[in-house]
């Protein structure tokens, strides 16, 4: 029973998580970029949604599109404005640059919000619960599960279903291909990290319903999505849907399964722990994941 | 060309921030000014509560500084330290950050450069432990007002005294206060059987405070005849608390304790409520549970929950002092005392009765001053008997309050329940409030 | 011994450097004398721990080409072996020290040979998921003190246990393991090791044509690497008397240590130096400055990540890279 309760919750998490990795593993998947401010997208959507929440006083449900506007714009802003020199050197400098633009707009946030924790006080969902025979469920929560599912879903449309989709995988698969077919593979780079941008830009908004929002947030989301885009094979977005539903599972049961049995050796304070061990070992053991390396 | 200009860059480098150095050293006291240095987290994560307490601090300077006869109280007639001909204190202010290096760092400066006659702070008993050290080395005397930690008077320091009392005393107050439930001594209720009350889990975050916290919690709970079904340590900064409390509903216990700061006590309860959690008794030990904007953000909500507290503005029943103190908080911040902050006020006020006690900024004489030191219950405005510190540093006169959140018409209150004979209303038993 | 000889030498570095490094080392020497206030010098003391905690990373970093952000275990590791066998047996620093840095080398040998499977971002994000999991593992490991840390016991002035009142023998103390570690580091750059790394980094494939097993010279780098960074980690034991997880093992030590090496220019000797001497003042001095600005808090961080994202764009070796492009030359 608690078994049952804690997969649950796994699921309801594991929808967002796969959300929340779908960027990064599209930007990988096109260009072979690791996008280390990822995280910090994340974060500057849930500002987003917090800050239009304070002073428009609209339901934070209701920013979900500015979200991901903002995220859009941070992805485009991101990609023109640094990322495109990142790519003409070595992978060193390539790593550096997403990585200093992830601390650059972690103080941002410090300098324009301060380090204090926000949360959301007021939403249609907030603190009201569902209940389904013997579960007790966030209302939240499972509306940003059935919200990131649907995301999920209509990205997916976009990327199998329609040209512009077909071209941005026809640059993953292969680049040099594309652009003798005519693909401005320029073009598709930027579109990646707008789509990128759009989707952890629209998860943050989901996320500040619930989570507490602060500057550091990110670090934490962005090793979880490490985590599923690993498990789940860089660059495939099947994978980093189940591999987020996986993740979400992972890190509900874990700590349960150390009730079940009675030890407190396992427990809630390595719920994190798991998720960086499951990337360690997944990526050593088995690096194209679940369903990597093909799209 | 090419020499001078590697050379000028790399001596530059280096020089720029080092030479920076003797710009920003301390100024020396004017003739009839007692710097006191003051460590707190006033950036960070605790930002909030490090404006609390120097709030609380610059209050208290205030008053002892100036002339406020109206507030009944020793130091407001003061206007400096009478026996050092009314030289007045001036506090240096620093910001730890929540890091121990970094406060242990600004120690050194304080005392070196600024010279101060001794420390105050730190809140984080991390910060206070290794600034305290830095005190105990260079024999510079510290009082600390706010850090609950047992283990920092168990060091042995010959110059740490510490005014508020620690964990221990508060988990027993928790205890007798359990204890009391059965006995039928809690306002307002009837003799509650041991049984129903047996079951105990806790949530403790987990750095120095929580997971102390928690020793102390098994300890007592062994002591007083509970048990332990669950105990979780928990990292506070973790944005989701589902999967913990999980584990706190699945082992099904009568009461649930939480050792919290503000954003996890507010994110447990939300996720508890969502899952209808029903414990007999919900217990948050100060820090998250006491600080306004849990009742600000949660709201009825929290109907029902005690909190371990060391002052509420209804202690002015029992304390004139604090009524009127409070009250000039009050209209100068916006928000009454806290915990932190009067606790920040009490240690300034020590400090001034410390020093006009000494008759001198010797640290000697101060050392021998305060191992004397007594300040009478009235003098305070938190409901303790006094200020004497005992071998240990530790002031033997300081007790605790629990308080219970009660929405009464709209509003949320704070009410007393402990000790019993300071109750203030009913308590609200069981606690229901999430079902 | 050739090493020794090997160490000491310098003569591949143009007159200028050596000329200017030289006037360094008499500066650094002299500095407690030149009456600098203690803030002045407990930043001191930090530039000389961070230069050699650069240093160390820049042996697997710099000039092995794999950028790691998991240094902080190491330094966790240093100094909780100092601290856990002070406390717990009063065993002097001398043995612990080198116990701790024996530790490190065992414990980086064992993740490293998983680790050095990967390469470029996977192996980035690796690193950073075993720092977190051994963080993890310590905050709750009763025997290192779990989250409260470890507080180790005042001994006044000792060299037994390295412990002092004054100041100013912390620093001789850490200025004698940076000149150890800068002529190690001149010494490795010229060593076998050395050269193989650079052939690596240029080109791994061809290298292993050659005969040069890649994965372990990776990891004799990722090893000597950890022992640099947990010998620093030992001295903050006994600097700060007081350690807990949070502190010495965070990952913004991690990224600080990558940050400065790489600022400076990776793969060269100067570098992490000039890194430290960069970041180490600005964040002390800037940080106490901009703490009583609260509205400006996080602008210097927002100044290093512009940097960095500066460098990287377009020169990803560092302050060093530039001065070299400069001057046309490399070393």
């Amino acid at each position: 029973m608690v078994l049952a309760d804690a997969f649950i919750q796994g699921i309801l998490m594991g929808f967002l998580f796969a959300l929340i990795s779908l960027g990064l593993t599209i930007i990988f998947g096109v260009m072979d970029i690791v996008n280390f401010a990822h995280g910090e997208f994340l974060m500057l959507g849930m500002y987003t949604a917090y800050c239009l929440s304070i002073s428009l006083g609209v339901d934070p449900l209701v920013t979900l599109p500015l979200c991901g506007a903002v995220g859009a714009l941070l992805g485009l802003v991101s990609y023109y404005g640094l990322v495109r020199y990142l790519l003409r050197g070595p992978m060193v400098a390539q790593l550096l640059g997403t990585f200093g633009l992830m601390l650059f707009l972690r103080y941002l946030a410090v300098f324009l919000w301060g380090i204090d924790y926000r949360m959301i006080k007021k939403g249609l969902l907030v603190g009201k619960s569902l209940t389904i025979g013997p579960f007790h469920l966030d209302m939240t929560k499972v509306v940003c599960a059935l919200l990131s599912l649907v995301a999920f879903t209509v990205v997916s449309w976009i990327i199998f279903k329609t040209r512009v989709g077909k071209a941005l995988r026809a640059t993953s698969i292969n680049r040099e291909a594309a652009s003798y077919m005519g693909i401005k593979t320029e073009r598709m780079n930027a579109l990646a990290w707008a789509m990128g941008g759009i989707t952890v830009g629209i998860a943050g908004g989901l996320l500040a319903n619930f989570y507490y929002i602060y500057p550091m947030v990110g670090l934490l989301f962005v090793m979880i999505a490490f985590a599923t885009v690993a498990l789940g094979g860089f660059g495939s977005i099947k994978g980093a849907f189940f591999a987020g539903i996986l993740i979400g599972i992972l890190e509900t049961v874990f700590p349960i399964i150390g009730h079940l049995l009675k030890t407190s050796i396992i427990g809630p304070q390595y719920k994190m722990t798991i998720v960086y061990l499951a990337y360690f070992l997944v990526v050593v053991f088995r690096p194209r994941g679940l369903f990597g390396w093909e799209q | 060309m090419k020499k001078g200009l590697f050379l000028s860059l790399l001596v530059l480098a280096v020089a720029m921030g080092l030479l920076m150095g003797p710009f920003t050293g301390g100024v020396p006291a004017k003739a009839k000014e007692i710097k006191i240095g003051v460590i707190y987290p006033l950036s960070g994560a605790f930002a909030a509560a490090g404006r609390d307490l120097r709030n609380g601090a610059e209050l208290a300077l205030d008053v002892l500084n100036n002339r406020y006869p109206e507030l009944g109280i020793s130091i407001a007639k003061w206007e400096g330290i009478p026996s050092l001909k009314g030289a007045k204190i001036k506090l240096i202010f620093a910001d730890h950050r929540g890091e121990p290096g970094r406060g242990a760092d600004l120690a050194k400066r304080l005392i070196m450069d600024e010279k101060v006659v001794g420390l105050m702070g730190c809140y984080h008993s991390s910060v206070t432990k290794t600034v305290s050290a830095v005190a105990e080395r260079y024999g510079v005397p510290m009082i600390n007002g706010s850090s609950t930690s047992p283990v920092l008077t168990k060091r042995g320091f010959k110059w740490f005294w510490r005014t508020t009392p620690h964990d221990e005393t508060f988990t027993k107050d928790l205890f007798e206060f359990l204890k009391g439930l059965t006995e039928g001594k809690v306002r307002g209720v009837k003799a509650v059987p041991k049984e129903e009350i047996k079951r105990i889990a806790y949530a403790c975050e987990n750095t120095e405070w929580g997971s102390s916290v928690a020793k102390v919690i098994e300890q007592m709970a062994k002591e007083y005849g509970f048990d332990v079904v669950k105990g979780i340590l928990y990292s506070a900064k973790s944005p989701d608390l589902t999967t913990e409390s999980q584990a706190l509903v699945a082992a099904k216990p009568d009461c649930m304790l939480f050792t919290s700061y503000i954003s996890d006590a507010i994110l447990f309860v939300r996720t508890l409520k969502s899952m209808k959690a029903s414990p007999k008794v919900v217990w948050g030990q100060d820090a998250g549970f006491e600080i306004p904007d849990f009742r600000a953000t949660l709201g009825k909500d929290v109907h029902g929950i005690l909190t371990r507290t060391v002052f509420i503005p209804k202690v002015v029943k029992v304390k004139k002092a604090a009524g009127k103190i409070n009250a000039l908080f009050k209209k100068r911040y916006g928000t009454d005392l806290t915990g932190a902050s009067g606790r920040a006020f009490v240690a300034l006020q020590t400090w001034a009765h410390v020093l006009n006690a000494a008759g001198s900024t010797d640290p000697k004489a101060i050392q021998k001053v305060a191992k004397e030191l007594f300040i009478p219950a009235e003098e305070l405005i938190m409901p303790w008997g006094g200020v004497k510190f005992d071998k240990t540093g530790q002031n033997v006169l300081g007790t605790g309050l629990i308080g219970q959140y009660q929405a009464k018409g709209g509003k949320v209150e704070l009410e007393i329940v402990y000790p019993f004979d300071l109750a203030t209303a009913d308590m609200v038993y069981p606690f229901t409030t999430w079902k | 011994m050739g090493a020794i000889r090997e160490a000491f030498d310098f003569s591949d570095f143009p007159l200028v450097e050596r000329i200017g490094f030289g006037i360094f080392c008499l500066f650094l020497l002299a500095f407690p004398w030149l009456g600098m206030d203690s803030f002045g010098m407990a930043v001191m003391i930090q530039f000389l721990l961070f230069s050699l905690f650069g240093m160390g990373w820049n042996t697997i970093g710099g000039y092995g080409g794999q950028v790691e952000l998991g240094k902080a275990q190491y330094v966790g590791i240093g100094a909780y072996t100092v601290a856990v066998l002070m406390v717990r047996w009063d065993i002097p620093y001398w043995f612990s020290m080198p116990l701790g840095v024996l530790i490190a080398l065992g414990y980086s040998f064992l993740i490293g040979y998983p680790l050095f499977r990967l390469k470029g971002h996977y192996f980035a994000i690796a690193t950073i998921a075993t720092s977190l999991v051994l963080q993890d593992i310590f905050i709750n490991w009763n025997f290192v003190g779990a989250a409260k840390g470890i507080e180790l016991p005042i001994k006044g002035n000792t060299f037994l246990y390295m412990q002092f009142t004054n100041d100013t023998y912390y620093y001789y103390f850490i200025l004698a393991y940076f000149l150890a570690g800068v002529l190690y580091m001149n010494w490795f750059r010229k060593s076998k090791l050395g050269y193989q790394l650079r052939m690596i980094k240029i080109d791994e494939e061809a290298a292993e044509s050659l005969g040069i097993d890649a994965r372990w010279c990776k990891i004799k780098a990722y090893a000597i690497a950890s022992a640099f960074v947990a010998v620093g980690g030992s001295f903050i034991a006994v600097y700060n008397l007081y350690i807990d997880p949070e502190s010495v093992m965070h990952l913004e030590l991690s990224i600080m240590i990558a940050l400065m090496a790489m600022l400076g220019g990776a793969a060269s000797l100067w570098g992490p130096i000039i890194g430290a001497a960069i970041l180490v003042p600005l964040d002390r001095y800037l940080g106490s400055w901009l703490g009583g600005h609260k509205e400006l808090m996080g602008v210097d961080f927002m100044i290093y990540a512009a940097i960095i994202m500066f460098i990287a764009a377009f020169e990803p070796r560092g302050i060093w890279g530039i001065v070299e492009r400069y001057r046309g030359r490399r070393t």
